[in-house]
């Protein structure tokens, strides 16, 4: 899927929805813009290193009301952390100490790498080096 | 294979026990390599898989010796202020 058309407002359009795609899925936009290698590199790392830090804190760690701003990290690597987060502040999961800390590292690290790619791919989509990329990848 | 994934669902339940070790520093490393392979991605036009895998390479070793440099100059500072 690329951009064929050069009107002003469909590339706006065009570069908003690889932006979300890339919010919602991990490597999403890059996959948009034909640039699948790097798309499933992004995802599988990202993803891992959400759910190492889920691991490692358990989903206590996503807490959209104690820890707002770890929060606001954490849920860049996708809207499900959101989810994640109702599903947390219902239970009662209970973290302190090392695991706390590292959970929250990783899982914001996670989200912050996310918003890398973000822009990243909103970058290549603007100035159309995926579907350059996209087609060299798509020949070799 | 049941196990294992009944082992990893309990862990994101329960937090896992990290002792207050220096041992437990070892968790950087594997985040120093999510860094390096994002940035890197991020930074290669075209992804071939040996360049790739090279440039990772490099770029996590950069990284861990200057996080390793940093913790001993820091520890250094340290042990001058406290002795």
């Amino acid at each position: 899927m690329q951009m064929k058309s050069h009107r002003p407002i469909d590339h706006i359009v065009w570069l908003f929805l690889v932006g979300m795609a890339a919010w919602a899925v991990p490597g999403g936009g890059h996959f948009l813009i034909g640039q699948r290698r790097h798309a499933y590199v992004l995802f599988t790392t990202i993803v891992l290193t959400f759910l190492v830090g889920l691991y490692i804190g358990s989903i206590g760690i996503v807490d959209p009301v104690g820890a707002r701003l770890w929060y606001l990290a954490q849920i860049l690597t996708s809207p499900i952390v959101g989810w994640l987060g109702q599903i947390a502040q219902k239970g009662d999961y209970f973290v302190a100490g090392r695991a706390q800390d590292y959970g929250q590292i990783y899982t914001a690290l996670a989200g912050l790498l996310n918003l890398l790619c973000i822009l990243n791919a909103v970058y290549r989509a603007y100035s159309g080096i995926g579907e350059v990329i996209g087609q060299e990848e798509e020949n070799g | 294979m049941a196990e294992l994934a009944g082992a990893v669902l309990a862990g994101l339940y329960a937090p896992v026990d990290i002792p207050t070790t220096p041992a437990s520093l070892l968790w950087m490393f594997p985040l120093l390599l999510s860094i390096a392979v994002v940035y890197k991605t991020t930074r290669i036009r075209v992804l071939f898989w040996k360049t790739f895998v090279r440039e990772v390479l490099i770029l996590f070793l950069t990284l861990s010796g200057f996080m390793i440099l940093a913790g001993i100059v820091l520890n250094l500072v340290v042990w001058l202020m406290t002795s």
